[in-house]
C-alpha cells in the first residue's frame, strides 16, 4: 500500500469496520427474550453424552435435560454468565464449547491473536524494507562501491521498472503531476548517474529505451511510437529541465475522464459498503445472541419447535415420558400458544395424574387440552385426548361424544382410529348414538 | 546476498530452530506429566466440595433422601440396565454393599441413568441390589453431579463432600482403598 493510495484503502478500511460494527450485533437495542437467550447459552453448552455437540442440536437425554435446566435458570433470573458457571460447576469447563479464557487454555484465544500480530509486523517489514530498498540511493550510484556488468544491468533494469511504474500510476490518476515529475526527476537522475559512471560496461545499448519504456529523450506523451501517442490531450504544462538533458514532461491525460472515474469508482466502493452495512444489519437482526455471522449451522425459530416437537414425540414413544414432557413444557416456555405441545404435555399429565391418583395434575392436563381445542379446533388429537379425559374421568359420555365426533370428523390416521375405537364406542353407547361405523368394528 | 546477509539468514534460522525445539520440548512436558487416560478416577468440579442432595423416588415408588450418617461413606452410583460396564460392575457394588452393612460404615444408593424405570427394576432385581435405587426419570440428579455417561460412582465422605469420582466399571477394593484414603486424610 503506498500512502497516494490512501483514499481508497482507507475507504475500504471504514467499510470494514462499520460492516464488523454492524455484524457483531452491538447496536442492537432491544434486550433479547428468554428464549433467545436460551438458545444462545445452548449453543455453545455441550451435549453432556455426545461428541462436540451442542444440547441445541443434539436430542440426547442429557441434552434434553441440560436445555430444560437452562430454561429453568433463566425464569428463575440467572444472569447467562451464571448459568454458564452453574453448568461448569458440575460437569467441569468442558461442558462449554468456548474455552475458558484462563489457564492453559488462554493460549487458545491469545496464539492466534500473537500469530496475526506476528504475521502484520512481518508483512509491515518486508513492506517497509522494499520502500527503503526504493528510495535509497542505489549502491555504487555515488561511487564508493563498484559494480561489475551484471549488478550494474541490474539496477538499471530496476530503475527503468521503476520509470514504468510511475508512468502507469500517473496515466492511471494515482500520480499528481508534481509527484510524477518528482519520481521521474529522482529516476532520470539516478539511471544518468549509472550510465555516466559505467559507460564501458554498458555501452550504447545501454541507454536503448526498453519498449514503453520512458527515457529522458522520449517522454511519454511525447513525438515518437510510444504507446501513449494516440492520447490526443494537449501538453498542460511545459517541462521541466532535465538535468541529463532530456525534457521530462507528463503524459498528457485527460485529467476531467480520470477525476470522474475516481469517482465513479469511490461511489461503487460507498453503494457496495453501504448495501454490505445494510445486508450485515439485517441478518444480524434475525441471528439470535451468541450466534456467529459465519461458520454454524442455526435453525429458525419454527424449525426449532419443529425439531424439539419430533425429539419430544420419539422420547413419548420410547416411554420416556418424563423426558418428553419437559421438551413439551420448553416449546411451551417459549411459545405457550403452541397447540401440539399443549395437547401433547396435557395428555402426558393426564396420564401421570390418572396413574397417581393426582388430580391436580389431572386439572392442569384438562385446561390444557381445551386451550389446545380452542387454538386449533381441528387438531384431531387434541378432541380426541379430551374426550378420553370427559369420558375416563368424568363419565361425560355426550361431552366425550362431541369430542369423539370431532376428531373422527377430521380425517384421523387409521392406526389412532383403531387405537382408539374401544373408547369411542363405549362412549357412543353409552350417550345412546350411534357407533360410527370406522369405529363399530371389533 | 553478500556474506553479511548470509550470517543473517543462519541467525535467523539458528534462533528459528531453537524457538521451535523449546516449543516441541515444552509440548512433551504437558504431554507427559498428564495423567494417563487409563486412570479411571477423574477430576470433577464437585470432588472436595459438598456433594448435591441426593433425593427423589425410588424405583418402587418410595420416597428417599439421603442423610449423612457419622462415620459412614455414601457410594452413589449412576447406571443403566442396557449399559455393558454397569453390569461388569454391578456384582462387585453387591459384595461392597454386603461387606459393609453390617459394620455401617458404608452404604450404597444407585441412579437410573437414561433407563426405563422398569427396565432398571427388573435389573437391580436379578441383581440383588438391596439399597435404595433412585429414578431420576428427567436426568436432574444426574445433571447436578455432571454426569456424563453410566457407570459413574461418587464417593461422600461423612461430612457430606465428594471424595471420588470414578467414570468406569469401579471394584470393591477400589471403594475400599479410595475410603480407606480418605479416611486416612480426613480422620
Amino acid at each position: 500500500m503506498t500512502i497516494r493510495k490512501f483514499p481508497l484503502w482507507s475507504m475500504l478500511a471504514v467499510v470494514l469496520v462499520v460492516a464488523l460494527v454492524a455484524g457483531s450485533g452491538i447496536l442492537r437495542s432491544a434486550p433479547p427474550s428468554a428464549a433467545q437467550r436460551a438458545a444462545a447459552i445452548e449453543s455453545v453448552v455441550r451435549c453432556p453424552s455426545c461428541e462436540d455437540l451442542s444440547v441445541a442440536t443434539s436430542s440426547a437425554p442429557t441434552a434434553l435435560t441440560v436445555r430444560s435446566t437452562v430454561r429453568q435458570l433463566i425464569a428463575e433470573g440467572r444472569t447467562d454468565q451464571q448459568v454458564k458457571d452453574y453448568l461448569v460447576a458440575r460437569y467441569g469447563s468442558s461442558i462449554v464449547l468456548e474455552p475458558p479464557a484462563s489457564g492453559w487454555s488462554l493460549l487458545v484465544w491469545l496464539l492466534p491473536l500473537l500469530g496475526g500480530l506476528v504475521a502484520t509486523v512481518a508483512v509491515a517489514t518486508v513492506l517497509i524494507r522494499r520502500r527503503h530498498a526504493v528510495d535509497e540511493e542505489p549502491a555504487g550510484a555515488d561511487g564508493t562501491e563498484p559494480l561489475d556488468g551484471v549488478a550494474l544491468e541490474e539496477r538499471r533494469r530496476f530503475l527503468r521498472l521503476s520509470l514504468a511504474d510511475a508512468d502507469a500510476e500517473y496515466l492511471a490518476g494515482d500520480l499528481s503531476d508534481k509527484d510524477y515529475l518528482a519520481l521521474r526527476h529522482r529516476d532520470m537522475l539516478r539511471l544518468a548517474a549509472l550510465e555516466a559512471r559505467t559507460p564501458e560496461v554498458s555501452g550504447a545499448a545501454a541507454l536503448r529505451p526498453a519498449r514503453g519504456v520512458i527515457v529522458a529523450d522520449q517522454p511519454v506523451g511525447g513525438s515518437g511510437s510510444t504507446p501513449f501517442d494516440r492520447r490526443s490531450g494537449a501538453t498542460e504544462d511545459p517541462a521541466p529541465a532535465d538535468p541529463t538533458g532530456g525534457a521530462v514532461a507528463p503524459p498528457p491525460r485527460r485529467s476531467h475522464r480520470s477525476r470522474r472515474s475516481r469517482w465513479y469508482l469511490g461511489g461503487a466502493v460507498a453503494a457496495f459498503g453501504a448495501a454490505l452495512v445494510v445486508g450485515v444489519s439485517l441478518f444480524a437482526t434475525n441471528r439470535l445472541p451468541g450466534q456467529t455471522p459465519t461458520g454454524s449451522v442455526s435453525l429458525s425459530q419454527d424449525q426449532q419447535v419443529a425439531q424439539s416437537l419430533a425429539q419430544a414425540a420419539v422420547l413419548e414413544n420410547q416411554g420416556q415420558a418424563g423426558q418428553a414432557a419437559q421438551l413439551y413444557q420448553s416449546v411451551l416456555d417459549g411459545h405457550p400458544d403452541n397447540e401440539v405441545a399443549l395437547a401433547q404435555l396435557g395428555w402426558l399429565e393426564y396420564q401421570t395424574g390418572r396413574s397417581g391418583g393426582r388430580a391436580s395434575l389431572i386439572g392442569d392436563a384438562r385446561a390444557k387440552l381445551n386451550r389446545a381445542v380452542r387454538l386449533d379446533p381441528g387438531d384431531f388429537a387434541a378432541r380426541l385426548y379430551l374426550g378420553t379425559v370427559l369420558w375416563q374421568r368424568d363419565g361425560n359420555a355426550p361431552a366425550a361424544v362431541e369430542q369423539y365426533g370431532r376428531f373422527l370428523a377430521d380425517g384421523p390416521p387409521t392406526a389412532l382410529v383403531d387405537q382408539a375405537a374401544p373408547l369411542v364406542r363405549q362412549a357412543y353407547q353409552a350417550a345412546g348414538e350411534p357407533v360410527p361405523p370406522s369405529v363399530a368394528a371389533g | 546476498m553478500g556474506p553479511e546477509g548470509a550470517g543473517t539468514a543462519r541467525h535467523t534460522a539458528r534462533w528459528v530452530g531453537i524457538t521451535v525445539l523449546v516449543a516441541a520440548a515444552g509440548l512433551v512436558a504437558v504431554l507427559a506429566t498428564r495423567p494417563p487416560a487409563a486412570v479411571s478416577e477423574v477430576q470433577s468440579p464437585l470432588v472436595g466440595k459438598p456433594a448435591p442432595p441426593v433425593a427423589g423416588t425410588t424405583v418402587t415408588g418410595a420416597p428417599y433422601a439421603l442423610v449423612p450418617a457419622p462415620g459412614r461413606y455414601t457410594v452413589v452410583n449412576f447406571f443403566a440396565s442396557w449399559c455393558e460396564p454397569c453390569r461388569t460392575e454391578g456384582p462387585d457394588l453387591v459384595r461392597f454393599q454386603f461387606e459393609h452393612q453390617s459394620a455401617g460404615d458404608a452404604s450404597m444408593i444407585s441412579v437410573v441413568f437414561d433407563d426405563t424405570v422398569g427396565a432398571a427394576r427388573a435389573y437391580q432385581s436379578q441383581l440383588g441390589a438391596t439399597w435404595p435405587t433412585l429414578a431420576d426419570p428427567a436426568g436432574r440428579l444426574a445433571l447436578s453431579f455432571g454426569v456424563r455417561a453410566p457407570p459413574s460412582t461418587f464417593v461422600i465422605a461423612p461430612d457430606g463432600r465428594v471424595v471420588a469420582y470414578i467414570v468406569a466399571p469401579v471394584s470393591a477394593s477400589d471403594l475400599d482403598k479410595i475410603i480407606a484414603d480418605a479416611r486416612s486424610t480426613n480422620p
